[in-house]
């Protein structure tokens, strides 16, 4: 793999495919991801969206093409931890409280520097719910829970499937605030997204995906 | 030279050479298992001598023995093609591994029925906790075990490896319940039956077994090809070599 | 940024599953009345004679014991699958294979050690020697643990699939015939008077090779249920 340009791309996907029952789910695709860079990812519903977000996770085999990651060809025990998944199912445990499921988040891995469970719930607009089971929450409290661990994991990629979902105007706006400080930040995230979305630092990214 | 077998081996492992490769074999396969079953009934319920212990009761054998035979080896081929599926994702290995289980099952059964049935006039019951009888009952669990994991997947190839996994787990497992039953039986006392005693089998018996064993051989390609050409047109189902043979068909 | 090490991400993985359970404690108790009641049956069905009850009494308690454990195994991944945080373990940086045999110890903590608590009682139920209880005790220590480990790795193969709880049993069953075999086999050798070391080693040695083997079984099946 001889790469010309000076700054290898954080992640790169050529001809990239994934099968099932031998069917292509969606037409290859190509892109590149460089660190501060924004794409979202536009397709119709059942186009793939989500199957492509669980390729690039890892949660899934790549079926054809090739997926690299910061040079090298992607590794499972390369990147984990590097790349942080939001999906439709928020992975939160509905016993327990946003406080308890963060501690379990970041006792598996690990703090992003200088983040307190607290000031992050305070911030994503969860003060005074910290330590109410999960269950008792909105659906839009829950995904801000979700949220939070953008703010306490660290990681340079993020994966975000459909973060608008179920959230206020409010919300969406606290969406977009994370992503701008994680770009500025030097990190790099692929969004999926049925709605327009409006970014203060300029136009993201498209790729677009066909079935 | 040396790269040849390797080299043929991965062309034969693509769906369509396989197919035409299993289409041009069955019908042989097929017919010599018809041709060495007859010629091995024929040996074994003719022109063998009874035996002077169990008299005719004995030729039971000739069905039993090589069925018992299968079930072993077609679990062993099961549980290779099994491995190459896991750990290449070959889509023949998976296919042949799956196709397999049936007939494995089906064989598994036809020995315990017919060892019961011999087991009757012979140690008066139709059932004893004997280590061989019950290692080859949790064979047929086993076998159905596969089966039925393999068929509560929505995605069959995915199916296919998750069951292609219980089948590596169930090799473990054979040889260890085969030993554990074999100490139980010593602790309890059990009627220990020697299934097999040290006499020699007599070539007028042996050769019709021997037979029987080739026809079953055979009985097992056939079937394995015919199901896996059907399995392997159903998964590649869209594919342009599939088409060609249904415009093929549609001529005709 | 900070990693957390090893044994401090297996900590959170134990307390975590603890928690849990311990949040839905009326769920601990199931498994444990079953055991109960199943074993009270089998005085009405085979009538109260001592010596009837206590020939029976240690492979009626390991059975009783493997159901109860078969009835709540169904239940180890489910809700993980369900609400996605199965995929956050899978993805996180961190063994996955340790990770399963973390929660594996938990469930075993919720739902057998429970079990082997009250096997005395259940043992007393029918009139099993007191000088046995003690083997039990000790082959149902080796016993359980074995069960949990081969009922995660099948548990695990069948977390991608509409559940069935019946296929589990059909796949788990015959899996543990040697560990019903040997437990149920010292048990029967101390009732009778005989040396029970040998079968308790066997317990002993498939455990060590389990807890080796099982986790990593465990992993690379949940990762095959999860790639679809």
């Amino acid at each position: 793999m001889i790469s010309t340009t000076l700054t290898v791309p954080l992640l790169e996907a050529r001809a990239l495919s994934f099968l099932r029952q031998d069917e292509p789910v969606f037409a290859p695709i190509d892109f590149q991801l460089d660190a501060g860079e924004l794409a979202l990812i536009e397709g119709d519903n059942g186009s793939g969206k989500t199957t492509l977000m669980r390729i690039l996770a890892g949660l899934l085999h790549v079926g054809a093409g090739e997926l690299f990651w910061r040079g090298e060809p992607m590794q499972r025990d390369r990147c984990t931890g590097e790349i942080l998944f939001l999906g439709h199912q928020l992975g939160l445990k509905a016993d327990l409280s946003p406080r308890e499921n963060l501690l379990i988040a970041a006792g598996l891995n690990g703090y992003r520097e200088g983040s307190s469970i607290t000031s992050i719930l305070a911030e994503i607009g969860l003060g005074g719910f910290e330590d109410e089971p999960v269950r008792r929450l909105s659906a839009g409290q829950k995904k801000r829970v979700a949220l939070a661990r953008l703010l306490l994991l660290p990681a340079s990629l993020w994966l975000l499937d459909e973060p608008y979902a179920n959230l206020d105007r409010i919300g969406i706006a606290l969406v977009n605030h994370l992503l701008e400080k994680h770009l500025a930040a030097g990190g790099a995230a692929l969004v999926t997204s049925h709605g327009a979305v409006s970014f203060h630092g300029g136009e993201p990214r498209h790729i677009r995906i066909h079935a | 030279m040396s790269n040849w077998i390797p080299l043929w081996l991965h062309k034969l492992s693509s769906p369509p050479t396989f197919y035409r490769f299993a289409g041009t074999l069955r019908p042989w396969a097929m017919a010599l298992a018809v041709l060495f079953g007859v010629i091995a009934l024929y040996g074994g319920l003719v022109l063998a001598p009874a035996d002077y212990q169990q008299g005719d009761a004995y030729r039971i054998i000739f069905i039993h023995v090589p069925c018992a035979w299968m079930s072993m080896f077609v679990y062993a081929v099961m549980g290779v093609s099994s491995l190459i599926a896991l750990v290449w994702r070959i889509k023949l290995a998976e296919v042949v591994a799956m196709e397999s289980a049936p007939i494995g099952a089906a064989f598994t059964f036809i020995t315990l029925v017919t060892g019961s049935l011999w087991g009757k006039p012979m140690w008066g019951t139709w059932w004893t906790w004997d280590a061989r009888l019950t290692s080859e009952l949790v064979l047929l669990f086993l076998y159905l075990g596969v089966i039925g994991l393999y068929h509560s997947f929505e995605d069959r190839r995915q199916g296919a490896r998750a069951a292609a996994f219980l089948a590596l787990i169930g090799i473990i497992n054979v040889p260890i319940v085969h030993f554990s039953v074999n100490w139980w039986n010593t602790l309890h006392q059990g009627s220990t039956v020697k299934l097999f005693g040290p006499s020699k089998i007599a070539w007028g018996m042996l050769w019709p077994l021997l037979a029987m064993t080739l026809a079953t051989k055979f009985y097992y390609i056939a079937s394995l090809f015919h199901r896996a050409r059907v399995d392997l047109l159903a998964l590649e189902g869209g594919k342009d070599w599939v088409r060609q043979i249904a415009e093929d068909e549609a001529r005709k | 940024m900070t990693r957390p090490g090893l044994a401090a991400a297996c900590a959170a993985m134990l307390r975590r599953d603890l928690t849990l359970a311990w949040r839905r404690r009326g769920d601990i108790a199931m498994p444990v009345l079953y055991a109960l009641i199943v074993t009270m049956l089998f005085p009405f069905a085979l009538g109260p004679e001592d010596t009837l009850l206590q020939r029976i009494a240690g492979g009626v308690i390991l059975v009783t014991v493997l159901l109860a454990m078969l009835l709540a195994l169904d239940g180890m991944f489910s809700s993980d699958v369900e609400d996605g945080s199965l995929e956050q373990l899978v993805l996180a940086p961190q063994p996955l294979a340790l990770m399963m045999g973390m929660k594996i110890l938990a469930h075993w903590m919720t739902t057998a050690l429970p079990l082997i608590v009250i096997a005395p009682l259940l043992a007393a139920m029918l009139h099993l020697p007191a000088a046995v209880i003690p083997v039990l005790l000790l082959a149902l220590l080796l016993a359980t643990p074995l069960l949990s480990l081969l009922g995660a790795v099948l548990v695990a193969l069948t977390a991608g699939t509409r559940r069935s709880g019946m296929l589990l049993a059909l796949m788990l069953l015959p899996l543990c015939v040697p560990a019903v075999i040997f437990a149920a086999g010292a048990v029967a050798a101390a009732q009778q008077g005989l040396p029970w070391i040998a079968p308790v080693a066997w317990l002993g040695a498939a455990l060590v090779l389990a807890v080796v083997l099982a986790p990593l079984a465990c992993a690379a099946a949940l990762r095959i249920a999860l790639d679809a």
